[in-house]
């Protein structure tokens, strides 16, 4: 039998949709765009404040209340340097590479916030444990979203 | 569980990182007709089909629509899962509860992905927070990164520990003849291949795979009946955590993370004291070969921080006291909704002594399965080749 020719179509999906944030999320990302503040929410029982903010306490499954307004300083617990061009889904373009990024715990906070993290791509200029402060864009230019944070950078003379 | 269930048959593919010869429904036939062949039953014999894969990979949604005919649904009943990563797995835990319940004697359960159709990491983008995180989506093996980075400053252990994982994975699919990535290849190999996340290296993850996998279910009754080497399904156990708190990828986290929870669960129902001792084989879920290292603790096989020591005193090799992945692992075949199935078919061929090449040198009667989805939750088998009361 002679090989047989196979079709293969290439087809592209673009889905709109609208995305709602909720209650919680939202005063989070406005505090965050207006006033360049970061907000996490205490379980009345277990006393966690969670960040990002949401309706029910994992743990308790309790209602959470009570905003909690968190430092811009925090300290670094994991992170990865990255060389494979992945794409940014909210851009459809690469990170350029290689890129720092890395998992900050807020200081108030007992969440942690991954972000890009401002250092040289080196695994001797990083450790974990680093203090980090985070850098907010001007307010001019915040639209609402974690894209607000340009990155976090390691705190001159602290460890 | 209510009446005891069997694995009766199973097959798969041949896994590869292309299969343009086929289409979807063509592939998961080839899986269910290796499992109804392996059962010796027919289509007619089946009371209700159970199918799984990832959301959207292949770009079309209701599967179970789309492949009625090839997984033989057609006038029966049955339902689609998709579970993520853990699809396969929960598939077989549908199943056995449609048995075990007295709803269904004999159900097929078929798992499948054929990523070269689709664009997984795009789809997997959309499984992040759309304002919270999604512009650095896409970066399961940063997730993995961060785990390794944290397993060696928290344990002392190098990158060469990792790579022995990956060396192992490989050398075992060497022998398996439906697997994937065949390659071999030493520490040095793996070590010098191309960085994708410090401290992961290309070799250090899994590859994209198109493949299917199929097994069919039995009450007790029919098992004995039908079945010389019925696999029973002991125990089976699923865990999640919180939304949005990914402490899986921080190794000291003292939070009861999903794997913990659920492997002593899982324990408790069987009193296992040292699993070590207790199952004969392990087929877990190690999309990076880090993984495989925090999974050995966290299946409490050694102590927190040793697992980097049962790789190098070669304790999980294919021939050691705690043999890990023989079938070489989602290291080396990764047809998602697939590979949380073969991680309990595969247990299930070592259990019957049906591995062939790859089987592990020793009478196996018991043996415990893994899986990751997201990674925020797991699910877990156990299996053995007799039932004592």
């Amino acid at each position: 039998m002679t090989e047989q020719e196979l079709i293969s179509i290439p087809l592209m999906v673009d889905v709109p949709y609208r995305f709602a944030a909720g209650k919680y999320m939202s005063k989070f990302l406005i505090e965050l765009r207006d006033n360049g503040k970061f907000f996490g929410i205490r379980c009345p029982k277990c006393g966690r404040v969670q960040m990002p903010p949401r309706v029910v306490c994992a743990v308790c499954h309790v209602k959470n209340e009570g905003w909690v307004e968190l430092g811009h300083e925090g300290t670094l617990l994991g992170f990865s340097i990255v060389h494979l061009p992945l794409t940014d889904p909210t851009t459809g373009k690469p990170h350029e590479t290689p890129y720092t990024y890395g998992s900050v715990r807020l200081d108030g906070s007992d969440s942690a916030l991954d972000h890009l993290i401002n250092v040289e791509p080196d695994i001797n200029k990083i450790k974990v444990g680093m203090r980090m402060r985070v850098v907010l864009r001007p307010r001019e230019e915040r639209i609402g979203d974690l894209s607000d944070i340009i990155y976090f950078e390691p705190i001159a003379g602290e460890s | 569980m209510k009446r005891k269930v069997a694995i009766i048959g199973g097959g798969q593919t041949h896994h590869a990182s292309h299969r343009k010869d086929v289409n979807q429904v063509e592939l998961v036939n080839e899986a269910v007709r290796a499992a109804l062949a392996d059962a010796n039953m027919t289509i007619d014999e089946i009371d209700a089909v159970l199918l799984g894969n990832m959301e959207f990979f292949e770009g079309c949604h209701m599967t179970d629509c789309w492949l009625a005919d090839g997984i033989g649904a057609y006038g029966k009943p049955g339902l689609k899962i998709t579970t993520g990563g853990t699809v396969g797995a929960t598939i077989v835990v549908a199943g056995a509860h449609h048995v075990a319940s007295g709803l269904y004697d004999k159900v097929l359960c078929v798992g499948f992905e054929k990523q070269e159709e689709g664009d997984s990491s795009a789809i997997l983008s959309a499984v992040a927070h759309p304002l919270y995180g999604r512009f650095l989506a896409g970066a399961a093996v940063g997730y993995f990164a961060m785990m390794g980075a944290s397993y060696m400053q928290a344990y002392g252990a190098r990158e060469e520990h990792s790579a022995m994982v990956a060396v192992k994975a490989r050398q075992n699919a060497l022998k398996n003849e439906y697997a994937h990535l065949k390659l071999d290849i030493t520490v040095e190999d793996v070590l010098n291949s191309r960085m994708l996340a410090y401290p992961i290296h290309l070799l250090e993850m899994c590859p994209t795979s198109n493949g299917a996998a199929a097994m069919i279910l039995a009450d007790e009754k029919t098992a004995r009946e039908r079945s010389d080497k019925p696999v029973w399904i002991r125990a089976t156990e699923t865990a999640h955590n919180e939304q949005f708190e990914l402490d899986w990828r921080d190794v000291t986290t003292k939070k009861p993370i999903f794997s913990r929870v659920a492997a002593e669960r899982l324990y408790k129902k069987l009193n296992v004291t040292d699993p070590t001792k207790f199952f004969d084989v392990f087929e877990i879920y190690e999309p990076a070969s880090w993984a495989e290292l925090v999974w050995y603790q966290d299946l409490g096989l050694c102590k927190p921080g040793e697992g980097f020591h049962l790789i190098e005193e070669g304790r999980t090799e294919i021939d050691g006291d705690i043999p890990v992945n023989p079938s070489g692992g989602v290291l080396s075949t990764n047809c998602i909704g697939a590979s949380a199935m073969l991680r309990i078919w595969e247990a299930a061929l070592q259990i019957r002594g049906d591995a062939g090449e790859h089987q592990v040198p020793k009478d196996v009667n018991w043996a415990l399965t893994t899986a990751y989805g997201g990674t925020n939750w797991t699910v877990m088998t156990a299996l053995s080749k007799e039932w004592d009361e």
